[in-house]
């Protein structure tokens, strides 16, 4: 049985019929058309599929589509600020070789924005804890340690 | 994936409502991080579940001098997790917390779930026990609190009846004297389930231990007590001669199984050490 | 190419420095398109009953309830597909694969293998149809263990092959006179040795979608590291020409060797998709790609070996036995990779070499990072340090001692190039003070009374190309356009090691163009050149050599052009940074846009070349330096600090080469420590195939990790020297842990994963 679920992605508002044992992430991959959110486990072991909602970052596969209702959900699709800009996390990631597959960066990168924001001079213990949920199986994840820290500090050095 | 229908309940009444009447194969939905997987991984068969996460009233999380620490069904395990109150005076139950699957998985489950789910590895279901928590139940006929000790009967059982909710749990409060901690043992420093999960809650009386609790996670068909070894400690100094004994005790009073993650006999001796550990990481809370 | 050839010393304008990777943009904005994000109109799912039995006939298969199912649009069994024996590896002209497999057979040869397939209108419907087919199955006697399907009268999994369950003719290597080495030998050592069953576990699960056009032309988009050998395969088991089958692959969730085989899900999906005259997705769960993905294989190792008082090693004696799963896929591959390497390594001029591959009732192993030799030099490295040990020698300096250099004979039969794995064992004894380091008070922290700490060393040499088990060949197309932008067109698959920012780099070195105006196109078999798949560290040695003939080549052609225009000759011009100017007079310049483009009735120009190569191997060298923790109470072992000393030629990416590294040391960590993926040895059923039970170390568990890369020994056959990195660092770091946890706890561990229950029993049967 269908019902009708109204969310905003990445800001901009979403109504649509979904079935209600979907998930989120089938949802946000087929229906939306987002398929930046990966599928690398569906069982909410691996993070690929972290997804923001209502400020919170939730494993996309273990959320219901209809559970969605009323709220805000932010995917990597909506990390740029800008046509032609990046997040500083993006660029950071790019500049120290943080993404090699690429299939955990979407999941890494909201991880990564969550923690910043929360917590603007992140320690090295804290980066490793914020990006427990989140297997990288290309990096060891060296550089992505490299590059959160980096970004970290671009954006304390751009605030007002 | 297979397919199952959704059901939004308005009420606890009318949760009770559709549980029982929508037959077998209907399951409560709460964070769903247990039952989602279950469906997909195909180890349970799900026809309904029925959200609870519409229902007024069951987000509240309160503290009293005398009742302790209350919280409701739909509050996460990650929103716990993030209260000082709980850092400062349920440091063990923080400690489960903080060391149950992931944030994202922490932000969905709830405390209520990990306990309704009743596994013997459950992160939480150890600290509970060891403080002396109490669940509470709605029915439509009547509501029960029972003590967390008596909740289960077995590995993902519990003495719910159909048609039976938590709403709650309480914790009692936590004095001056005591001193609490959890420690997890797994191969992997996060996203593990526990292979032994020992929580000790403990009350130093003029440097005489005046009560101790010991729970062992992972290591039975539920959460069990070591109460001879308990026995052992209370009214000790906790010396370490007495904490190695007591640990021993413990190590016979638990009853693991072998499995992929870890053989009995490892269990056993991850008892003996964890139950050390905690007692002494309990006690570094008056040092 | 011949190996005295000088290497080409240049300043480097490109090669060498960390540019951008341009796949990189889309992985950061969620653009980058996988196979699984593949979507076509009308799209049926794709899903396939597997077997809960290890070994039996198939009696009977009903799908009529499957078929009648709503939704259900085409059941498949082994009743109505091609029954054509086909390669689980198809490497062409290639010693090292077998032909053993069926797309579904009649016979069930491991738990979880496919018996059936179905296509419907979802995935979910698709899965719920696969509980309403029925299978009958006559239970065969199974065998688990390679001891046991090796004895005589064990049950026989398959009735082609050598027999007695042997997936290939023992692999044997004799040099010198090993029975007058132990006779000339001071002491001699013995041990065995025994690896697991670590997985890949790449992050994207394994994904194909079919799609058959009204020319019944078959276009196939598949998470390959081989779209060529998979465009083969397909089109000779269907009975296609090469044209009526086009393999796309963009970016794929890493592949680590496991993905060069030709799946039973790819042929499943492709004949739904046939049947149904319908697009086909087939994406397994994560379920399935332990069950149904291919691991490293298991393998038990023994070896003898005598040595000098002095240290020198006299005498080796070595049998392997791999544990090749249900079937063939990489075992003979793996077998002669992984037996001959134990040649080298450490020199030694009497060698006795036995390798042996042997089928189980197990899910299938296939080609896994280090390929073999993970498993053999496991052996080689801890045995080496147990000499140490016994000559009490400082590990290192035996090390130093023994390692091959320069002019040794390589596993491949080629003298080795330079003193690689020498300089790389003493820059980090340089680094690291190691005699201070071995030499340290080893007195336990009384604050932390229960932890040891312990430092060890572990060494390593891996070939760059499949020589000379894979004859191989590295292509490349290189298109200058006529605005003196560059298109590469190559057929090597993006892992995302960043292989296509290298060969990009190359290009625009040698071209002398800027980096940004090489374009890449790759991942479409009907566009791009040949490629034999990416795997064997290979890509940037092969491949990037490829693509340097291809860019000298219109290079030449540039020049020529620009030289005609300036009515000069070829050779007073140069080419640099996108300009051509008179050597002479550097001010006369013109730009390749204008030395391409038309003008004074001269159309543009159109400059193509092919690069073809056809290598040998070069050997690329490190060694690890490791410290951990062991807890002696709980058996916990942690690593909290590698330097990985590496030598890998010339450096084309810093960083894309170090992530190489770094990303080996977490695999490899893995299966010395927590990963292993368990069969049960009593049903042949999987007992962890998902991420928690599978223990890969997180975020957490990582050590500190600081890498040096030594451009020690660069290699002609590469471009500019340059050679293989991706395998190296999962081979090394395995025996510098057990030697680590040997010089901690003063314990031996002759396998993987060494888990804390072995430490605690080690250490109890020590102090008893």
């Amino acid at each position: 049985m269908k019902r009708m679920v109204e969310f905003t992605v990445n800001g901009e508002a979403r109504e649509m019929a979904v079935d209600g044992c979907r998930s989120l992430l089938d949802a946000l991959r087929d229906d939306v058309g987002l398929t930046g959110t990966k599928k690398g486990c569906d069982v909410g072991d691996c993070g690929a599929c972290t997804v923001i909602v209502d400020g919170e970052p939730v494993n996309a596969c273990l959320m219901l589509a209809v559970e969605a209702e009323g709220r805000s959900v932010e995917t990597v699709e909506g990390l740029q600020p800008g046509v032609d800009t990046l997040h500083p996390l993006q660029d950071a990631f790019m500049r120290h070789g943080a993404s090699q597959c690429g299939f955990c960066t979407p999941g890494i990168l909201m991880m990564a924005k969550k923690l910043l924001d929360d917590n603007p001079r992140p320690t090295d213990e804290d980066i490793r804890f914020g990006l427990s949920g989140n297997i990288c199986r290309c990096t060891g994840y060296t550089k992505i340690f490299d590059a959160i820290k980096s970004a970290a500090r671009e954006m304390e050095a751009s605030r007002p | 994936m297979r397919r199952f229908d959704y059901h939004r309940a308005e009420t606890l009444e009318h949760a009770s409502r559709l549980l029982t009447e929508l037959g077998d194969d209907t399951f409560l939905f709460n964070g769903g991080t247990d039952l989602l997987v279950e469906i997909r991984e195909r180890l349970r068969r799900v026809r309904n579940v029925v959200d609870i996460k519409q229902i007024a009233g069951l987000s509240a999380v309160t503290y009293d001098e005398t009742l302790g620490l209350t919280f409701g069904a739909l509050v996460t395990v990650g929103r716990l997790e993030g209260l000082s109150l709980v850092r400062q005076r349920y440091p063990n139950l923080r400690s489960a917390l903080a060391s149950l699957g992931s944030i994202q998985v922490r932000n969905r489950a709830t405390v209520v779930g990990n306990i309704c789910r009743a596994s013997p590895s459950a992160d939480t279901i150890p600290p509970l026990v060891a403080d002396g928590a109490f669940v509470h139940i709605y029915s439509r006929t009547n509501m029960r609190v029972v003590p967390i000790a008596e909740f289960f009967t077995g590995p993902g059982k519990t003495v719910l009846a159909k048609g039976e909710i938590v709403t709650g749990i309480t914790v009692p409060p936590a004095g001056d004297n005591t001193g609490k901690a959890y420690l997890k043992h797994g191969r992997r420093k996060a996203m593990e389930l526990s292979t032994v999960g020992v929580a000790v809650s403990l009350a130093m009386d003029d440097g005489v231990c005046s009560d101790i609790r010991i729970a062992l996670g992972a290591v039975g068909a539920t959460v069990l007590r070591a109460p001879q070894a308990e026995a052992m400690l209370r009214g000790t100094r906790l010396d370490a001669t007495t904490v190695r004994n007591a640990a021993d005790k413990a190590m016979e009073e638990c009853t693991p199984i072998s499995n992929v993650r870890a053989s009995a006999g490892y269990r056993r001796d991850m008892v003996g050490v964890l139950t050390g550990r905690a007692i002494k990481q309990a006690l570094e809370t008056f040092a | 190419m011949n190996m005295t050839t000088p290497i080409e010393q240049r300043e480097f304008k490109i090669v060498g420095k960390s540019v951008k990777r341009d796949d990189v943009l889309e992985k950061v904005t969620g653009e980058a398109q996988y196979t699984g994000d593949v979507k076509l109109s009308g799209m049926l799912h794709g899903k396939i009953k597997r077997a809960a039995i290890a070994h039996a006939r198939i009696k009977s298969i009903d799908v009529s309830k499957a078929l009648a199912y709503p939704g259900v649009k085409a059941v498949l069994t082994h009743e109505n597909v091609p029954r054509v024996l086909h390669y689980g590896s198809p490497h062409p002209r290639s010693a090292s694969c077998t032909k053993d497999q069926y797309i579904l057979d009649d016979k069930v040869r491991f738990w979880g293998e496919g018996v059936a397939a179905v296509a419907a209108i979802s995935e979910e419907i698709a899965d719920e149809a696969l509980d309403l087919i029925e299978v009958e199955y006559e239970a065969l006697p199974a065998v688990f263990e390679p001891e046991d399907a090796a004895q005589p009268g064990a049950p026989l999994i398959h009735d082609v092959g050598p027999g007695g369950n042997l997936v290939l003719d023992p692999v044997r290597v004799n040099r010198g006179d090993v029975d007058k080495g132990f006779a000339e030998a001071d002491f001699v050592l013995e041990g065995t040795f025994a690896g697991g069953r670590p997985h890949p576990a790449y992050m994207e699960p394994n994904v194909c979608v079919a799609d058959w056009d009204g020319s019944n032309k078959l276009t196939f988009w598949t998470s390959t590291q081989t779209s060529f050998m998979v465009r083969g395969i397909l089109a000779e088991v269907l009975g296609l020409p090469l044209t009526k089958v086009r393999v796309l692959v963009d970016h794929m969730g890493g592949g680590f060797g496991a993905k060069q085989d030709l799946f039973q899900h790819e042929f499943l999906c492709a004949l739904l998709a046939k049947e149904t005259r319908r697009p086909v997705k087939m994406e397994f769960t994560r379920h399935e790609t332990f069950v149904a993905g291919r691991s490293r294989h298991p393998c038990k190792i023994w070896l003898k070996q005598g040595f000098k008082n002095d240290g020198t090693l006299v005498a080796r004696d070595m049998k392997l036995v791999y544990d090749s799963g249900a079937y063939g896929s990489h075992g003979p591959g793996v077998t002669i990779v992984g037996t001959t390497a134990a040649t080298s390594l450490y020199r030694c001029e009497n060698v006795r070499l036995e390798g042996r591959c042997v089928y189980t009732n197990t899910p299938i192993n296939g080609a896994f990072r280090g390929y073999g030799v993970v498993q053999s030099y496991y052996a080689l490295d801890i045995q080496m340090d147990e000499a140490a040990e016994r000559l009490g020698m400082d590990p290192a300096e035996l090390k130093l001692k023994n390692v091959v250099r320069a002019g040794d004979i390589a596993p491949s039969g080629h003298p080795i190039i330079g003193h690689g794995l020498e300089i790389c064992l003493q820059h980090g004894i340089d680094v690291l003070d190691w005699k201070a380091l071995w030499n340290r008070d080893r007195t336990p922290d009384p604050k932390r009374p229960h932890i040891r700490k312990g430092w060890g060393i572990g060494c390593e040499m891996h070939g760059s190309s499949a020589y000379p088990g894979i004859k191989e060949q590295g292509n490349a197309t290189v298109k200058v356009n006529e605005d003196g932008t560059v298109t590469l067109l190559t057929g090597a698959a993006g892992l995302g090691t960043g292989a296509h920012t290298a060969l990009a780099q190359i290009v625009a070195e040698e071209l002398g163009v800027r980096f940004e105006d090489v374009g890449v196109i790759h991942g479409d078999t009907d566009v791009v050149p040949w490629d034999i798949g990416a795997f064997a560290s290979h890509t940037t040695y092969l491949v990037g050599t490829a693509a340097k003939m291809a860019a000298g080549k219109v290079r030449a052609a540039v020049l020529a052009r620009a030289a005609m225009k300036l009515q000069v000759s070829p050779e007073a011009i140069d080419l640099s940074e996108g300009k051509v100017f008179l050597i002479a007079e550097p001010d006369r310049s013109m730009t390749v846009s204008e030395a391409m483009g038309p003008s004074r009735g001269i159309p543009a120009a159109n400059i193509v070349a092919n690069g073809t190569y056809e290598p040998t191997k070069s050997y690329s060298f490190a060694a690890h330096f490791t410290e951990v923790d062991v807890d002696i109470e709980t058996g916990i072992v942690e690593v909290k600090r590698v330097v990985p000393v590496h030598d890998v030629g010339r450096v084309i990416h810093p960083i894309a080469a170090q992530g190489q590294i770094e990303g080996g040391i977490q695999q490899g960590i893995g299966h010395t420590l927590t990963e292993d993926y368990v069969i049960d040895k009593k049903t042949g059923r999987s007992l962890n195939a998902g991420l928690v039970d599978y223990k890969m170390p997180l975020s957490m568990d990582m050590p500190d990790i600081e890498t040096i890369i030594l451009e020690a020994a660069p290699d002609p056959g590469g471009p500019w020297g340059a050679k293989g990195v991706g395998e190296d660092p999962i081979i090394a770091i395995g025996p510098s842990i057990a030697n680590a946890i040997h010089d901690a706890i003063g314990v031996r561990f002759h396998h993987y994963p060494i888990t804390p229950e072995d430490i605690l029993k080690a250490l109890r049967e020590k102090g008893a």
